[in-house]
């Protein structure tokens, strides 16, 4: 048991910098990974596909996180930097022919240069004033997808075609195993790029901007960059999960890039833990699944009480209120740390700590 | 670095992976089984007023058909989820549909309709929707989306023609419509047609906010312009405020509903308001008596419904589900095994569907060519809190 250790000794360099240090984390890693690759054989592609749609969530929501829970830049714009992500993608690829993986890098890039642009504000800006001007960018992008003939050529929607990568096309018939495969691949990469950067300077310029701005400041943090540094690197993955979103979904309105996603998001890093990279992903993870588990819960139930079937929606609306409020009074820092608590128990069992 | 070991291998495993997986559903299904049919219905979103009314006349039809035998004995099993109008949970519906091996699919919006008319054509299903957005008629672009009645900018078109009958002089048309694809999709088409035909309307369009409790401010633009005519691409609430407040401001603008505002709910949120205004409605309300009505004014009295307040969304959603059903009758007649694309192409073979005169000129007919079923409407009045047919059966 990890707990029995008296302490981690490091002897070289390279062990200090390795990601997982003790024996059980190795072990952990490996039965997740074994439940990735398990996972595609044992879900039909009904399950597949909303497992594809949490990955999606889960880069989404670790981008959001690195800018509110690690920088402490709420932003409610959310939907609109997916929309930039997934109207940038599907517009380059569809319209211009630029090949997928190229379009998806220059959708990340639009989307940090646009989230530093109405991260702006949170230089001069904090807690609820930069939340109503973030909410102020959500607005202000959707309003422009909406009205901008260009980018849906009047249609109010954007097709996209099948997702092609060197000359590998998605097959219809393998569609939700192909894209799983690869969404797992990226998620795997987004997370472990973002655990790294909370292991440079950058990154603990971005928790001490988060804890104490002033004190940052103080000691030689510069708040302009770093905020503005937050802004795009956040972005960054948000534009990445809208050009996933569109070259899975394969057709993209503004329909799908609502505040409500906005809110849902915030929801999924709340409920997760802020300022977790897992937590987000666990996060997504439930989010994506309580519709579902509600729904389920309805149709049991459906035969006793069938107002909770006929108003399922609402149901689902109350149940996502519910679990935010249960969050955030009893276990505020999320499904992380309720994790992290369950791990300590057993390792200090028999002691309380 | 172990990190990097570790994303390799599972990298590696997941590239394996990608070369093992393979696993094809069939679909449909043989003998006297259920014929799954998946439903997305919007009872609590933002056009659920209509809507509830539209899936509840899609599963009496089921529930009536099943109950007279269902399709060559075989039962219709309509698997019905309200999305709210809520996109992602309507992508989410599809796909639960699509893995309990639907046949066939109904939607209800036009937002739902195009956010799936190209997964419906990757997965062989056919579609059909309360949504009659032009764009959906054309089998190249929507190879499995099927147009049951006159599209949204045919309506419009009709409605143009009538307007320009009706002032006999130069005048002018607002048109205001819902904030959304659905609301937008016959704007364009209609200010083409008037340029087209050379008609001496000047049209201008708004798009009407959503949520908004109170339309004089717009109305008082639409007064600036010098409009005579005012037509709305609007569900029935929003437009049933659009009537009073006009009202109120004693505005002398004539209203022209179309589908989805023309309808008994806009006469009876309206009330007085509502009088004299016009509708262009591709379906009979069950104030016109026509013979394809019989059967659910039967069904109603015989469930304790009432057809005298049954909104002609009722209508449309049965004879929408009669549609699809009779597609997936054809296919079974056929011999042929029942799939997406064998109803596909029963529907665009089979000839025209009865409708026993309430769709349009009566019939809803496809072709391999075209996916609108049907090109004509009739033009309605509201008069002592009824709609009254005043012509009907008009074609662009």
């Amino acid at each position: 048991m990890a707990a029995v250790e008296t302490g981690r000794y490091h002897r070289t360099y390279e062990s200090q910098l390795r990601l997982w240090h003790t024996r059980p984390q190795l072990i952990r890693i490996g039965v997740v990974a074994v439940i990735a690759i398990i996972v595609p054989f044992v879900f039909d592609n009904y399950w597949l596909s909303l497992a594809n749609t949490a990955l999606i969530a889960s880069i989404g929501a670790i981008g959001l996180n690195v800018l509110v829970g690690y920088t402490g830049q709420i932003s409610l714009g959310q939907g609109g930097f997916l929309a930039v992500g997934a109207f940038t993608s599907a517009i380059l690829t569809d319209r211009m022919g630029v090949p997928a993986p190229l379009s998806i890098l220059m959708a990340v890039a639009t989307t940090a240069v646009i989230g530093v642009l109405f991260g702006l504000p949170a230089l001069r800006l904090k807690g609820l004033y930069l939340a109503i001007a973030t909410l102020a960018s959500q607005v202000v992008i959707l309003f422009i997808v909406r009205r901008w003939n260009f980018l849906t050529e009047g249609q109010g929607f954007v097709d996209v075609s099948r997702l092609e990568v060197f000359g590998f096309k998605i097959e219809r018939s393998t569609f939700e195993q192909q894209w799983y495969i690869i969404l797992i691949i990226v998620t795997v990469l987004v997370a472990i790029t973002a655990t790294n950067l909370f292991r440079t300077n950058i990154g603990r310029a971005f928790m001490a901007v988060r804890d104490q701005d002033i004190a940052a400041s103080a000691m030689g943090v510069n708040l302009t960059r770093t905020k503005l540094t937050a802004f795009a690197v956040s972005n960054a993955y948000v534009g990445l999960a809208g050009a996933l979103l569109a070259h899975y979904s394969e057709i993209i309105s503004w329909e799908k890039f609502t505040m409500d996603v906005s809110i849902l998001y915030l929801a999924m890093i709340i409920v997760g833990g802020l300022g977790s990279i897992a937590g987000s992903i666990y996060g997504a993870l439930f989010m994506t699944f309580l519709p579902i588990a509600v729904r389920m819960f309805g149709e049991v139930i459906g035969g006793v009480v069938p107002q909770v079937q006929k108003q399922l929606p609402a149901v689902e609306h109350a149940a996502f209120g519910l679990v935010i409020i249960i969050f955030l009074i009893f276990e505020p820092r999320g499904l992380n740390r309720i994790w992290q608590r369950i791990k300590d128990f057993f390792g200090f069992w028999p002691f309380r700590y | 670095m172990k990190a990097t070991k570790a994303t390799m291998l599972l990298a590696g495993i997941a590239a394996s992976a990608l070369a093992v997986t393979g696993c094809g559903s069939s679909g449909g299904g043989e003998s006297d089984e259920p014929i799954p049919i998946g439903v997305l219905a919007d009872l609590s979103g933002a056009t659920g007023d209509v809507g509830s009314v539209f899936n509840e006349g899609m599963l009496a039809y089921v529930d009536n058909l099943n109950a007279n035998g269902g399709i060559n004995d075989r039962q219709l099993e309509a698997m019905s989820n309200d999305y709210a109008y809520e996109i992602p949970k309507a992508e989410e519906l599809y796909r639960k549909y699509v893995n309990d091996e639907s046949v066939a699919i109904q939607g209800w919006g036009t937002g739902d309709t195009e956010a799936l008319r190209t997964r419906v054509a990757n997965d062989e299903l056919p579609f059909m929707s309360g949504s009659f957005a032009e764009e959906l008629t054309n089998p190249e672009e929507s190879p499995f989306n099927f147009v049951v009645a006159a599209t949204y900018s045919d309506q419009a078109r009709i409605g143009m023609n009538w307007i320009a009958e009706d002032a006999g002089d130069k005048t002018a048309v607002a048109i205001l419509h819902n904030d959304s694809p659905f609301g937008t999709a016959p704007v364009q088409d209609a200010k083409d047609w008037v340029k087209e035909k050379g008609l001496d309307i000047d049209v201008t369009s708004y798009a009407m906010p959503a949520g908004t409790t109170n339309y004089s401010g717009m109305l008082s633009q639409v007064d600036a312009d010098g409009a005579d005519y005012i037509m709305v691409q609007n569900v029935a609430s929003p437009a049933a405020q659009l009537a009073k407040d006009l009202a109120d401001s004693s505005g002398d603008q004539k209203i022209v509903c179309l589908n989805w505002c023309g309808n008994e709910l806009f006469v009876t949120a309206a009330g007085e308001a509502a009088e004299g205004h016009m509708m262009v409605q591709p379906v009979a309300p069950l104030s016109a008596d026509k013979p394809g009505h019989k059967e659910i004014v039967d069904y109603l009295e015989a469930n304790g419904g009432d057809p005298k307040t049954t909104a002609n969304s009722y209508v449309q959603g049965w004879y929408t589900m009669h549609a699809m059903a009779e597609g997936i009758r054809a296919t079974l007649d056929s011999d042929k095994e029942l799939t997406g694309a064998n109803i596909r192409e029963a529907l665009e073979t089979m000839g025209p569907i009865d409708t026993g005169g309430v769709f349009g000129l009566g019939e809803i007919e496809f072709s391999a060519d075209s996916h609108r079923g049907s090109n004509s409407a009739g033009m309605y009045t509201v008069e002592d809190g009824k709609m009254v047919e005043v012509e009907g059966g008009l074609t662009p």
